[in-house]
């Protein structure tokens, strides 16, 4: 009698522990710069690399956000980045070519020749200079938020529907005096 | 907004409605061209994500508008049938109508529209179709592979030969770069490239090949075999011709050296590069589709659910439309209706039609014109009913006042003799209030042995002369002088009657004191004449008879015929008087007038030469009932008066005529005539202008037409003298 329940918790586990999601977020100051590292887990999915085989240029864009930090209020927002990640294969030279841009602005374009190497090159970030305090002070704290907006869904076959993961907060830095 | 600015806002519509019909169809011909044309467009682009996106969301749209469009006019018409607005049963029959003809065929297209294009979209996907599609890039593909694993092998084999080699070592350097020629023409590579790691040392290449230069391996192709010391690569030639299908290896590294790596390169033909590259890529195109499956069908699905709303669109639109155009001068006319029940006749209904509802709007406002003039004319003439009625009022009033102030009563009767109206002087008279006889036939009022009297009065014809009748009412004798005229009527039939009654008991008795008085004067004035002789008489034989007789005897005799003969003439008066006193009351006979005329006429034959006395040729005047002898006397009377009245030469007219009921008789002398100061006299007993007679004569004639129910006047004669007409009712009544 308690098998289906025991099955459906174990099915919902499962299927929460494959669900795309933001890990080990954190952030490092190097001057006035914020330097992110983060990675994304399962974000690589068997229908989105299917989909980059196939030549469709695909990926995620990454919403970051800074903000300072306030103990007894919401966090004050300090400023807005999307990093955005499509890749696209090219069956002929069997390469993949990973573009990475930010708001809009190439950081970094580069071929891949495997998979590990192009799910590397999607869904690891490390010490990503994200933004640049403007005017940092020793007595405040900062955090950056971070979610990916996957590939949109879509609701009754037809109405596409904006699929995010849920917002993930890093640790709070200290600006050194 | 009047009538004209509504139907010019439906044309306006009209025009608008013809605007979106066209656009619609405009719109439909842009898809089936798009749809027409879209099979020889390329794959990438129908297959586009931003493009299915974007024709995805636009498809949406525009199925969210039309929906909302269709629902807001579905939820009008609900609402107008809701509320139950004029035409809305008929807007919803025709709407209806119009979107269940569409909506059938429209649906059964829709669905097999549907599953045509998913049976295509499947047919295209089907396995076989991939398995070929497969199969030749993964032929193509193995083909590039393959050349890849020989080119690795050979660059494996080259570089253990070349591992280890100083090729810092100018020495080295020359003999190894020396067997490079000797290794690509026994491999039969078309590229053959030895590198210090990133460090270019020295290449060859076959120059039939078809090579015109050094294939660019990369940096981080050779970085990449000198960490893995391995790496395959395939990259374009300059010139762009074909493919270079490059292989990498590296041998050991020295200790504190670099790897030596050899890259083998091997010229794919460009025929079979293309077309390996296009099997490739058809492939790869496949897959795309295959992926993208859902979302195309998806789009044409809402491409087909676009043209079918459309297609309802458009009917319910039609729908509406017409049944607008058709209503609009229905509602014109309802409310042209609406205002005119409300009173507003000036406004009229202007609908341009053309049709059938043109003529039947020019009948709406020729009738409402109709009515305007006619409502004129009423308020007219009722304006003009309330003067008049305000007249009649003021005027029955007027006659109210003057009824009740007037000394003669009146009583207003129907035709059927019931009481219509009765003034104050006749309730006095008749000793009856206003409510027991107002409304009541006059018999039933009347039933009692007096009143009925009078009623048998109000039953005999209205114009004839006034009757003296005479009541017991109350305990006390009154005499009315009746007169009873008709109402006028349509068509000559009365429309009731007029009684007005004249209380002539005072007036009798003022008379009679009168006459009494007069008669007494006159009685007097009589005796005290043949007293005055009889006294001279007595007095002169007294004297004579003092004086001692001396011819008294001579003079008795001629004295006391004076006496006598005064005394015989005083017993004459007092006969008369006591004849007229005694007179009996008429006993009533049938006679013939014309014979009683003769007769009386007779006696009078050359009475005085000179005086014509004859009568009138008239009509037969048939019997009448009344006392002959009487009447008889009365002839005689007024003929004598009329012959002592005429000097020769003259002549008296005896006439007799029958008018209905009545008899008129009248004497017409052409003597002196009576002067007017007399006439009120004439009928006094002993009066008289004759210096002889009793004066007794008119008044016995008087008293005995008075008996008959009759009257007597007189009036002048033309050109003089004067005529006494004499009116006697022919039944045989008699007055009291």
């Amino acid at each position: 009698m308690k098998l289906w329940p025991a099955l459906l918790l174990v099915g919902l586990a499962a299927a929460g522990a494959r669900e795309p999601a933001i890990r080990d977020l954190s952030i490092a100051l190097d001057g006035v710069q914020v330097l992110v590292s983060f990675q994304l887990e399962n974000g690589l999915s068997a229908e989105l690399t299917e989909r980059i085989e196939s030549g469709l240029p695909s990926g995620f864009v990454y919403e970051l956000a800074l903000a300072r930090d306030r103990k007894r209020w919401w966090d004050d927002g300090l400023a807005s980045s999307r990093i955005e990640v499509v890749a696209m294969y090219n069956a002929v030279t069997h390469e993949f070519l990973v573009n990475t841009k930010q708001d809009g602005r190439l950081l970094d374009s580069r071929t891949i020749t495997d998979r590990a190497g192009l799910e590397r090159a999607m869904t690891r970030f490390t010490a990503l200079p994200a933004f640049t305090l403007e005017d940092p002070s020793p007595d405040e704290r900062y955090l950056v938020r971070t979610r990916v907006e996957l590939a949109p869904g879509e609701v009754l076959g037809f109405i596409p529907m904006r699929r995010t993961t849920s917002w993930v907060e890093s640790n709070k830095v200290r600006v050194r005096r | 907004m009047d009538f004209r600015q509504k139907f010019e806002l439906r044309r306006r519509d009209a025009r608008w409605v013809a605007a979106v019909l066209g656009l619609l169809l405009l719109i439909l011909t842009v898809l089936y061209y798009l749809i027409q044309r879209g099979r020889d467009l390329p794959e990438t682009l129908v297959t586009n994500r931003v493009l299915l996106f974007v024709l995805r969301n636009v498809n949406a749209l525009l199925i969210l508008i039309i929906l909302f469009v269709l629902a807001r006019n579905l939820l009008k018409l609900w609402l107008e049938r809701r509320s139950r607005a004029l035409g809305a049963r008929f807007k919803t029959k025709l709407v209806a109508t119009y979107i269940g003809l569409s909506l059938v065929p429209v649906l059964i297209l829709f669905f097999y529209a549907s599953e045509l294009l998913q049976g295509a979209v499947d047919r295209w996907f089907s396995g076989s179709l991939r398995s070929v599609l497969e199969g030749s890039a993964t032929i193509a593909q193995e083909l590039q592979e393959e050349i890849s694993r020989r080119n690795l092998r050979d660059a494996n084999r080259i570089a253990r030969a070349v591992q280890g080699e100083n090729l810092a070592d100018p020495e080295v350097r020359a003999a190894t770069t020396r067997k490079l020629a000797a290794w690509r023409q026994e491999l039969g590579a078309d590229f053959l490239a030895l590198y210090e790691e990133t460090e270019f040392v020295q290449a060859v290449l076959d120059p039939s090949s078809g090579l015109e230069d050094l294939p660019e391996v990369g940096r981080s192709f050779l970085l990449a075999v000198a960490e893995t010391g391995r790496g395959e690569k395939v990259l374009v030639p300059a010139g762009g011709r074909g493919r270079v299908i490059l292989a990498g290896a590296g041998g050991f590294r020295p200790s504190g050296g670099r790897r030596n790596l050899i890259v083998v390169g091997t010229l794919l033909d460009p025929r079979i590069a293309s077309k390996s590259e296009e099997l490739i890529e058809s492939y790869q195109s496949y897959r795309q589709l295959e992926i993208q499956k859902g979302q195309f069908k998806a789009s044409y699905l809402l491409m087909f659910v676009l043209v079918t709303l459309l297609i309802l669109l458009a009917s319910s639109w039609m729908g509406l439309y017409l049944a607008r155009r058709l209503m609009a001068p229905i509602e014109a006319l309802a409310e042209g209706t609406r205002r005119i029940s409300s009173g507003d006749l000036d406004r009229r209904v202007e609908v341009a039609a053309d049709d059938e509802m043109a003529g039947v709007v020019d009948s709406f406002n020729r009738m409402t014109e109709e009515l305007a003039r006619n409502r004129e004319l009423i308020d007219r003439n009722q304006r003009e009913l309330v003067a008049t009625n305000r007249t009649l009022a003021e005027e029955r009033a007027l006659v109210g006042a003057i009824l009740e102030n007037l000394a003669a009563g009146v009583l207003a009767l129907d035709a059927e003799g019931r009481v219509l109206t009765v003034n104050g002087a006749a309730e006095r008279m008749l000793r009856q209030r206003a409510d027991e006889l107002v409304g009541r036939p006059i018999r039933e009022a009347w039933a009692d042995s007096e009143r009925s009297r009078l009623a048998a009065l109000v039953a005999t014809p209205a114009g004839s002369s006034p009757a003296q009748v005479s009541l017991v009412l109350g305990g006390e004798r009154r005499t009315f002088e009746a007169k009873l005229t008709d109402l006028p009527g349509e068509a000559g039939v009365p429309a009731g009657r007029v009684l007005v009654l004249e209380d002539l008991t005072d007036l009798i008795k003022a008379q009679k004191l009168a006459a009494w008085t007069e008669a007494a004067r006159r009685i007097a004035h009589e005796i005290k004449n043949p007293l005055t002789p009889i006294r001279l008489a007595a007095e002169r034989l007294r004297a004579r008879h003092r004086q001692g007789g001396e011819g008294l005897a001579e003079l008795v005799e001629p004295s006391v015929d004076i006496i006598v003969r005064e005394v015989a003439t005083m017993q004459g008066l007092v006969d008369e008087f006591s004849r007229y006193a005694r007179m009996p009351g008429p006993q009533l006979a049938a006679t013939r007038f014309e014979k009683l005329i003769a007769e009386v006429l007779a006696l009078y034959r050359e009475v005085k030469p000179g005086v014509d006395v004859r009568a009138a040729a008239g009509a037969d005047l048939g019997e009448a009932w009344v006392d002959p002898e009487q009447i008889r006397r009365v002839l005689i009377n007024l003929i004598d008066n009329a012959i002592e009245a005429t000097e020769p030469p003259g002549q008296i007219l005896v006439s007799a005529e029958r008018r209905d009921e009545t008899l008129e008789l009248a004497v017409a002398d052409t003597g002196r005539g009576i002067p007017p100061e007399d006439r009120d006299k004439l009928f006094l007993p002993f009066f008289s202008r004759k210096g002889r007679g009793t004066g007794m004569g008119l008044a016995i004639v008087q008293r005995i037409v008075s008996d008959h129910a009759g009257t007597i006047r007189v009036e002048d004669n033309r050109p003089r003298g004067s005529v006494f007409r004499v009116e006697l009712p022919v039944g045989g009544r008699s007055g009291t």
